[in-house]
């Protein structure tokens, strides 16, 4: 057992950059995944935990030259609070109303969500579908360095990321979507709150008369990381949303998608709920 | 004990009321056992086993002894004069040189601190030796499988003499039961239709709100006290008499306000014995509070069971047969779930006439979690099969359901071949008011003609019924409880009870009873019930006893003080005693109804005269029941509750989720005492119900349990809670209090048994496994279920 040596507590991003260089820190934003995880077992803090909780730079959303940027620290409850994300980015908002409860989503950050990494994190998949970029700072010499990534390479595994150890996440950005894209997401749990999906589906589009065009389509807890779904997204590209389309959609998901078998469901069952799911969504965007 | 009736002005009995201990509870007052600090306390913590089975060689105390805080670390080998607990005496506190399951007991702890505890135990070194894991019953079964128990259990009494506690079970059968009604053979020839079916019954725990806790502590004359959640105080002070080598007269059991029972709280467990040793070894009071993991690792499950069951009706639909056959995997020790088949069997046997039948157990050692006992008691789990064959032979001879069940349900005054006296029985009302309220018929046939339709969506109703237990059990000696009653200066009663609150309600429901026979407020009670050196012996919270054992017991008890209240007013005002009544705290005149004088003020006169008397009044009271011979017969409860069930779910074929939409429930319960206190119990009770139907899962997998925690072990939350609609059928029952029956266990027993008619009302598919999670239906929707399998042989 490694016990903490020392508690930070930064005020600046350029302070916990700073704390960050000497190694072996464990960050704590929300604590929702880090203390079931310790607890467990699964998670071991280093031998510096460090507080961000303090640092009022990290939290909110802000309008930018191409769209917006979410601080880390903002709350699944700020997501769920925001005009701007309800209306720009209705997957997204869908994604915060549907994760965890109430009490969860007060301290659970979207910086820990993505820092995480879970196959089911919930607001990865909108996020993938918005082609978000995640920001990182360090600050290797003295000064602050930054660098943003896109989503789909930040997201390297089950709990694994591109993030160095030095590296604090700051914030995810997004472009304001094209003209007429408009979002869904659907998670499916076993219940109605308070549940990890099983599987969950993002989808974004622009329709152009009966067809989809700059179609991304992406998918959570299907595979080591959450996904984009190329084929899926090909299949769908320029066409019309028809049971040809469809059907094609449906099947070409199985080239994407890599389950396994864990407590929440079987391999088998994770692939017909993707098929089963897709297929409705699809239908409902082929008939509104 | 006869009904009275009143005009409806006058009575308490059948109106809303509140809770006397929610106004404490609903603001965060109630102080639980985890809210009890004694002065000098320790903090014990429990060293489990790493392996599921294995050998112990050694076990290294040394730097765990040495961590400073730490007062005291035990193993088996300070204990030289342990005894086993439980129902079979099969199972040591802390374990000597074997351990059975991942729960067990190795090591434990006493410290300044939980933290410091939890330190020391992670410096205990336990050299082990892995041996084969018994993962399930037919492992356990098959030829050559290790023995658990395959020695005799040996223990050394305080004279230094040795004693055989427990006999050596080879094969791993812990315990067999065994019962026959009629002759099948005749009942198969006589058959025009018969089913058959292995059912799975899948693990639950209790989940209650307040972990498991206990605080020990000696005072200088050597006597024990303890802070104990136990639902069974005056059995539990005997049995901590003798595995301490005690006189239980010396041991004191005090029970702060429990936060949750539900059965789970019938037997001792390890860490109850554990926490006394390190309390006798300190000299210190000793708390020891489970985790919530802990509490999903180490607390008992519902009984899981492995069911066989062949049925059989005439083309008229008249029940011939039944015969079943079950094995329980027992787990690692013997707790009261080895001991369900005495409920099961009668629900087999006679929930509906059915002249010839087979009833047979096999309880058999694993190395997984033990069960114990969980309200319902093993009834879920036969009604789930019973129920399921009451549709399928319906189905195959072409019968309504309904119809069918009225054709074959109980009537009153029906002695049934196992003993059991139905004096009162409103199941027939039940299965009509049930089916009449959510329009069963109509929507039944309704939607299988649905079957084929496109619509992903699909409806179902279910029905299922049960009979359970409703004026105790006589399993023990007696099945009493003993009321001590008085009345001070002002009139105020206090109400001393054997009968333990575990958050049922039965300290408003006595308090009512009272109340009622006494002719003063609900305000003017105090209810005192927690407390060994206090209150008169009671059997205990469990087979839905409370209410109308300590329900008799009070009345008893308020009968004795009112007869001395109308003699003193006989006296005082030159009359006769009947000729006088008590009524809002006042003694009235029976004719005219006119007030003569205040009850205080009589009282006071009675106390402050020559006679210088006392109101207060003892009573015992014993239901009328009788204990079941070698073979299971008898009637072995004063009375006996009745339900049906309907329920409506909706069936996602396209993901396999079930919603279940509304539940008719209508209870035969006697009499309604306090309206609002049943309707929670039979709504929270729906909801239990639920929750083994549809979400709850122990997954517990190569002996370990994979899911302690409230994530993945999924309790129903709030929006997936049915609309209810609940219905009572009063009977009447002429020995219950004010003729009602118990019911605390009922409303839990049918609903998986209905849900599991519902869905296949809905699609087609019956599903003989529990729980009904999305998967699993959804396997079966698509014909991908592996259904269960009887490998056990016989
Ligand atoms: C009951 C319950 C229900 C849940 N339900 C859901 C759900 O429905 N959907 C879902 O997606 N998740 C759910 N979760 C998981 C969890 O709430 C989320 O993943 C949450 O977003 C984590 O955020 P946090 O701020 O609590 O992270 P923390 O626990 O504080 O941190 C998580 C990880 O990220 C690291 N980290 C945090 N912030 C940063 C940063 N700025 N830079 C670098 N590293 C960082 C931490 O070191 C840690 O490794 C649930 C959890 C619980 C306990």
């Amino acid at each position: 057992m490694t016990r903490v040596e020392r508690y930070l507590v930064p005020r600046t991003i350029a302070e916990a950059a700073g704390g960050l260089r000497d190694g072996n820190v464990t960050i704590f934003a929300g604590g929702t995944d880090l203390m079931p995880q310790s607890k467990s077992g699964k998670a071991k803090f280093g031998t510096c935990l460090m507080n961000i909780r303090r640092i009022g730079e990290l939290r909110g959303i802000k309008r930018t030259a191409s769209g917006f940027s979410i601080g880390a620290l903002t709350t699944i409850t700020d997501l769920r609070d925001s005009p701007e994300i309800k209306v720009g980015f209705p997957a997204l908002w869908r994604a915060s109303d549907h994760f965890a409860s109430d009490q969860i989503r007060n301290a659970a950050t979207i910086g820990g969500n993505l820092a995480n990494a879970s196959p089911a994190g919930d607001t990865l998949v909108p996020l993938l579908v918005f082609d978000a970029r995640v920001v990182l700072v360090s600050r290797p010499n003295g000064a602050l360095q930054t660098r943003t990534i896109p989503m789909t390479e930040f997201l390297v595994g089950p709990g694994k990321t591109s993030r160095r150890p030095d590296e604090l996440l700051t914030a995810v950005e997004m472009d304001a979507p094209p003209p007429g894209f408009t979002s869904r997401f659907f998670k499916f749990g076993t219940r109605p709150a308070l549940d990890i999906s099983t599987i969950s589906i993002g989808l974004g589009a622009v329709r152009d008369g009966e067809k989809l065009r700059n179609v991304r389509v992406a998918i959570g807890a299907a595979a080591p990381t959450p996904i984009r779904a190329p084929h899926v997204e090909e299949a769908l590209e320029g066409k019309v949303v028809d049971g040809a389309t469809i059907a094609a959609a449906v099947s070409a998901a199985d080239c994407d998608i890599r389950p396994i078998s864990d407590l929440r469901a079987s391999e088998w069952y994770r692939h017909e709920l993707v098929h089963n799911m897709l297929e409705r969504m699809l239908s409902d965007v082929g008939h509104g | 004990m006869n009904v009275r009736e009143k005009a409806s002005g006058d009575t308490l009995i059948g109106k809303r009321i509140p809770k006397m201990d929610a106004p404490q509870k609903a603001s965060g007052k109630t102080r639980y056992v985890h809210d009890i600090n004694l002065p000098g306390q320790l903090h014990a913590k429990i060293l489990r086993s790493a392996h599921a089975h294995a050998g112990i060689r050694s076990i290294d105390v040394s730097q765990a002894r040495s961590l400073r805080g730490v007062h005291a670390v035990i193993t088996a080998q300070d204990l030289p004069f342990q005894r086993p607990i439980g129902v079979a005496k099969d199972h040591l506190p802390l374990k000597r040189d074997r351990v059975r399951s991942l729960r067990d007991e190795i090591a434990a702890v006493a410290a300044d601190t939980e933290e410091i505890a939890e330190a020391a135990l992670k410096l205990i070194r336990v050299d082990y030796e892995p041996l084969p894991v018994v993962a399930t019953a037919e492992d356990a079964l098959r030829p050559g499988a290790p023995a658990l128990h395959g020695e005799d259990l040996v223990c050394v009494n305080r004279n230094g003499t040795t004693e055989v506690v427990h006999r050596a079970a080879p094969g791993n059968v812990a315990m067999t039961f065994d019962y026959s009604q009629g002759d099948i053979a005749r009942g198969e020839t006589e058959s025009d239709a018969i089913v058959e079916d292995v059912f799975w019954l899948h693990y639950v725990t209790h989940c209650c709100m307040g972990v498991s806790g206990v605080i020990a502590e000696f005072d200088s004359n050597g006597n024990l006290t303890l802070y104990s959640n136990s639902q069974v105080p005056f059995l539990h002070r005997r049995e901590f008499g003798e595995l301490l080598g005690m006189d239980p007269g010396r041991i004191r059991i005090i029970q702060p306000p429990i936060g949750g029972g539900f059965g789970s709280k019938l037997d001792i467990y390890p860490f109850e014995p554990i926490a006394i040793y390190l309390a006798q070894i300190t000299q210190r009071p000793v708390k020891l509070v489970f985790t919530r993991e802990e509490e999903f690792l180490a607390s008992p499950t519902r009984q899981p069971v492995l069911l066989k069951m062949r049925s059989g009706c005439t083309k008229d639909g008249i029940l011939t047969f039944r015969d079943v056959e079950t094995v329980h995997d027992n787990g690692a020790y013997t707790s009261w779930g080895a001991t369900t088949p005495f409920v099961m069997m009668q629900t087999i046997s006679s929930l509906y006439r059915v002249p010839n039948c087979n009833y047979q157990t096999r309880a058999i050692y694993s190395n997984n979690p033990y069960a114990g006992s969980f309200r319902g008691y093993g009834n879920l789990q036969a009604t789930f099969a019973v129920e399921a064959h009451m549709d399928r032979l319906a189905e195959s001879i072409g019968m309504d359901p309904l119809d069918f069940r009225l054709k074959n349900a109980q009537d009153p005054g029906e002695v049934t071949p196992q003993g059991m006296n139905f004096r009162t029985c409103g199941f027939k009302d039940c299965l009509r008011i049930a089916a009449e309220r959510s329009d069963y018929q109509r929507k039944h046939r309704d939607n299988v003609a649905r079957w084929r339709d496109p619509d992903p969506i699909k409806r179902g109703v279910g029905m299922a019924s049960m009979l359970h237990v409703g004026g105790g059990a006589k399993i023990y000696q007696s099945d009493g409880c003993g009321t001590i009653l008085k009345l001070d200066d002002f009139a105020h009663v206090t109400l001393i009870t054997g009968a333990s609150e575990i958050g049922q309600g039965s300290e408003t429901v006595l308090a009512q009873l009272v109340c009622e026979e006494l002719g003063l407020p609900l305000s003017s009670v105090t209810v005192v019930n927690n407390d060994t050196d206090v209150t008169p012996w009671d059997v205990g919270v469990h087979a839905s006893r409370t209410t109308f054992i300590a329900g008799n017991s009070a009345i008893g008890a308020a009968r004795k003080a009112k007869d001395k209240i109308l003699a003193a007013a006989a006296v005082k005002f030159d009359g006769k005693a009947d000729e006088y009544d008590l009524k809002g705290g006042i003694v009235v005149d029976r004719r005219t109804g006119n007030g003569l004088i205040e009850i205080d003020k009589l009282i006071r006169s009675l106390h402050f005269s020559e006679k210088a008397e006392l109101v207060m009044t003892t009573f015992y009271y014993e239901p009328p029941s009788q204990h079941q011979d070698k073979k299971f017969k008898g009637d072995v409860s004063a009375a006996y509750a009745w339900a049906t069930q309907v329920v409506e779910v909706e069936v996602d074929t396209r993901t396999g989720i079930v919603r279940l939409l509304k539940v008719n429930a209508a209870h035969d319960v006697g009499r309604v005492i306090n309206r609002l206190g049943i309707e929670g119990q039979i709504e929270g009770g729906i909801v239990m119900g639920q929750g083994y139907a549809l979400t709850e899962d122990l997954i517990v997998d190569h002996a370990v349990v994979r899911n302690p925690n409230f994530r993945d072990y999924k309790l129903v939350t709030a929006p997936e809670i049915p609309e209810m609609d609940v219905s009572f059928i009063e009977t009447m029952d002429g020995e219950g209090p004010q003729g009602a029956k118990g019911v605390g266990e009922a409303p839990a027993i049918c609903v998986a048994a209905a849900v599991a008619n519902a869905i296949y009302n809905a699609t087609g598919v019956r599903i003989t496994a529990l729980p009904f999670t999305p998967e699993r239906v959804y396997r079966a929707l698509r014909g991908q279920a592996k259904p269960p399998v009887w490998d056990v042989g016989s």
